[in-house]
């Protein structure tokens, strides 16, 4: 029988605590949202932005702490709390993106709000977690809810189309992972990644099992991060979603995959690394290579920013074969972030009902209507692509230098090569907004302050990110060494 | 017959036993009843209620999905509630007050359900 | 022996029902024909001593998971003009994807050294299971209710919209 020291319960609370606010919030805007008529939800996004805060404000008072809870299921690390902020700061723009968009679109705001913050508890869970039960539960939490807002918009196909084929496909995705923990649980006799570490270094996994469980785990990964080939639902689903909801699957859903992705590879199985940075090679040259030619002939903008986010997805698992490397590739992945939610806020200022304002087209003459808005998106489509000072470029630097550093140089060859197509595409909206004569049916009405704001902020974290990246950089390397350190000597109760 | 079989051997009784007086009521009925007789006028109901009208694989309606649904849901909360009470009595206060925590979310979701009419049937 | 014998049995059953639900010409067939499948599974819970997976066997997917399978098999659209066979589409990828999974898992256990915990004696789990969930694993416990709310509210968004669409 368990004998469970209550006075140690006390302790646990600090790293549960962002978490209890976000899913408290959640609950309380379900409860009172459900009372509202849709088109009133604009105050249930105000209350989500101030439940994201709460979280955030909970998050920093555990900066520093390097603590275990839940017998090692759940991490207090520096690495956990630089996500948790990250992707705090990825929702917060998206839902105040959605402040208007919502609205105007007859959303059901309970239901909205109260999924992206049930979602954005999964990806905080899975950036914390220290067992691969947690990263699976995690994983579901933000999965099913981002399914769900997949397919938010009642009276369009698309939107059902969208949901439909990212739930099939993540369901299946979904399963290859749990049976990857289960073989792995199998070989290691843990679910914990301590556990798995410690029987893989002393070589007591049962090998066969292992290597099965580990490259499953690499699909059901490479399908939420969409690494290619398992990349095929990403276009159709980033089309068909509600755009702030798209620009939150581009980075608060990546970002989560990425860091359980990471800190289970990178940290946990890396004494096993030679069995899966091989894979991981291949699947970084294919992801980047498919992403950006095929973005190369699209003709809609969310349609070309999917194969934008798959192509990255490829250059952050570059950072990834490099041993030791995982702070460029936080870095990078912060860079990323900010680049791509700014976008999907300039597509949401263009977009009009049904799929008028979405193609590349639309956005001729740009410059002249809108020039603030036209010098924010070149801002991003420069990031994206990597050119100095911005954060893209300075992200593609520390990944592709740290790959270079273990030997990975054809590999580096091929990311470099893919930088250059990238260009083409991101310049072409440039081309567009500031070269080509306007469609007078497109002109954009006024945008809403969130979006403003949401643009702003963006654009804001693109410039300061890249013109000074030692301070971001820094919070990068130690959260990685925090991640990576000897375990934490604190623990909690019910061991 | 080796320990682990034996414990289950009620069990083998049980399904043995029901297999036999399946059997035997099913083949009993086909030995001792009349055969070649039949007609349009045995094969309707008899004093079962109203004529059936239509097939039995008629479409459902897609409101009774919502209903599967939410029953596969609070199915699903079994898994964790029945171990749960099996256990309860060692748990004590603490356990009680966590499976308490674990309710109440699913009461948010039963409140909220109920409050958004998917519990209504129009 | 007997253990021998009943494995068998409930073996054939399960993988003669999962034929029937894969080759089925009629999906309503192929729905039900999951009853076997998921039984047989269940007997074999039963006899490995896991008599908590059992339970949950018979709970979950019996109770639950086929039952909402037949339910969206009746709800669709044309199910009573019973064209929806299951129509043989992709025969021989299909054969060569799970040739290849079944060779892959039949390697690894064939290289995996197996221990051998003799005979399993009655040894009721759900107990423990109890108290594993209220003590290492309180925190899937309690995610696990957070999951389920997100599913529910997730069903309601969708469904509300299609019995709208229907009304």
């Amino acid at each position: 029988m368990n004998t469970l020291n209550l006075a140690n319960l006390g302790f646990a609370w600090l790293p549960l605590l962002p978490l209890i606010a976000v899913a408290v919030g959640a609950a309380i805007i379900l409860l009172v949202g459900v009372r509202l008529e849709d088109e009133d939800s604009a105050g249930l996004g105000i209350l989500a932005l101030g439940v994201l805060l709460v979280s955030f404000v909970c998050t920093l008072f555990t900066i520093g702490v390097n603590a275990e809870a839940f017998g090692g299921a759940l991490l207090t690390d520096d690495y956990t709390a630089f996500f948790e902020i990250v992707i705090q700061a990825a929702a917060a723009i998206s839902v105040a993106l959605s402040l208007d968009y919502a609205a105007d679109n007859g959303l059901a705001g309970a239901e909205y709000y109260s999924l992206v913050l049930f979602a954005v508890l999964g990806m905080m869970l899975m950036a914390a977690a220290g067992d691969l039960i947690i990263v699976f539960l995690g994983l579901e939490t933000m999965s099913i809810a981002v399914y769900a807002l997949a397919g938010f918009v009642r009276r369009e196909a698309r939107s059902s189309e969208a949901a439909l084929k990212y739930f099939l496909l993540g369901a299946f995705s979904t399963g290859f992972l749990l049976y990857g923990i289960a073989l792995i649980y199998g070989a290691t006799g843990t679910v914990h990644l301590d556990g798995i570490r410690a029987a893989i270094v002393a070589r007591a996994a049962s090998q066969p099992y292992l290597e099965l469980g580990v490259g499953l785990m690499v699909i059901g990964f490479g399908f939420k991060v969409a690494a290619a080939p398992f990349h095929a639902w990403t276009p159709d689903a980033y089309e068909g979603a509600p755009t702030p909801i798209t620009a939150f699957m581009a980075t608060g859903v990546k970002l989560a995959a990425f860091a359980s992705f990471v800190r289970v590879f990178m940290i946990y199985l890396g004494p096993a690394a030679a069995q899966w940075s091989g894979v991981l090679w291949v699947l970084a040259a294919l992801t980047m290579t498919v992403g950006n030619v095929v973005a190369l002939v699209q003709d809609n903008i969310k349609r070309m920013l999917a194969y934008s986010a798959i192509a990255h997805a490829g250059y952050a698992l570059v950072g990834m074969t490099a041993a030791g490397s995982a702070a460029a590739v936080l870095y990078y992945l912060v860079a990323y972030a900010f680049a791509t939610l700014g976008a999907f806020a300039v597509v949401i200022v263009l977009e009009r009902r049904a799929t008028a304002g979405l193609r590349i087209a639309d956005y001729r003459g740009l410059a002249q209507t809108r020039p603030g808005l036209a010098a924010a998106m070149t801002l991003f489509m420069l990031s994206l692509t990597g050119v100095p000072p911005l954060a893209g470029f300075v992200g593609k630097l520390y990944v592709f230098a740290a790959a270079v550093d273990s030997g990975h140089v054809p590999l580096v060859v091929i990311a470099v090569i893919n930088s250059a197509i990238s260009a083409y595409y991101y310049i072409g909206v440039i081309v567009a907004m500031y070269m080509q004569e306007g469609t007078p049916e497109i002109e954009p009405s006024g945008a809403s302050p969130g979006v403003l704001i949401g643009v702003a902020i963006a654009a804001l974290a693109v410039v300061l990110i890249g013109i000074a990246p030692t301070p971001y950089m820094n919070a990068a390397r130690d959260a990685f060494a925090a991640a990576a350190g000897p375990p934490a000597q604190a623990t909690a109760f019910a061991r | 017959m080796s320990s682990g079989v034996a414990v289950w051997f009620p069990i083998g009784v049980m399904i043995v036993g029901s297999a036999v007086v399946v059997g035997t009521m099913v083949s009993i009925n086909r030995l001792l009843g009349p055969r070649g007789r039949d007609s349009a006028v045995k094969s309707e109901a008899f004093e079962c209620g109203n004529p059936p009208s239509g097939g039995a694989w008629g479409r459902f309606s897609v409101r009774f999905y919502l209903t599967a649904i939410l029953f596969l849901l609070f199915d699903v909360e079994l898994v964790f509630l029945y171990p749960w009470a099996v256990a309860l009595r060692d748990l004590g206060m603490f356990g009680f007050v966590e499976a308490l925590v674990f309710i109440a979310v699913l009461a948010v979701g039963l409140i909220y359900a109920w409050r958004r009419g998917a519990l209504d049937w129009t | 022996m007997i253990a021998v014998i009943v494995f068998w049995t409930l073996a054939v059953i399960t993988v003669l029902s999962a034929m029937i639900t894969a080759f089925s010409r009629n999906i309503v067939y192929s729905a039900f024909a999951l009853l076997g499948s998921f039984a047989g599974v269940a007997g074999i819970y039963l006899l490995l001593g896991a008599d908590f997976l059992f339970i949950i066997q018979i709970f979950i997917y019996i109770g639950g998971i086929l039952v909402v399978t037949i339910f969206a098999v009746m709800l669709t659209q044309g199910v009573a003009d019973m064209n929806i066979s299951n129509r043989i589409v992709g025969l021989i990828p299909a054969a060569l994807i799970a040739l290849l999974a079944g060779a892959v898992m039949l390697e690894a256990i064939l290289r995996t050294p197996w221990p051998h915990p003799g005979t399993a004696a009655l040894n009721p789990t759900t107990h423990a299971i109890g108290n594993a969930f209220l003590g290492p694993f309180l925190l899937p416990f309690e995610i696990a209710s957070v999951v389920l709310l997100a599913a529910l509210i997730g069903a309601i968004v969708i469904s509300r919209q299609a019995a709208r669409a229907e009304a």
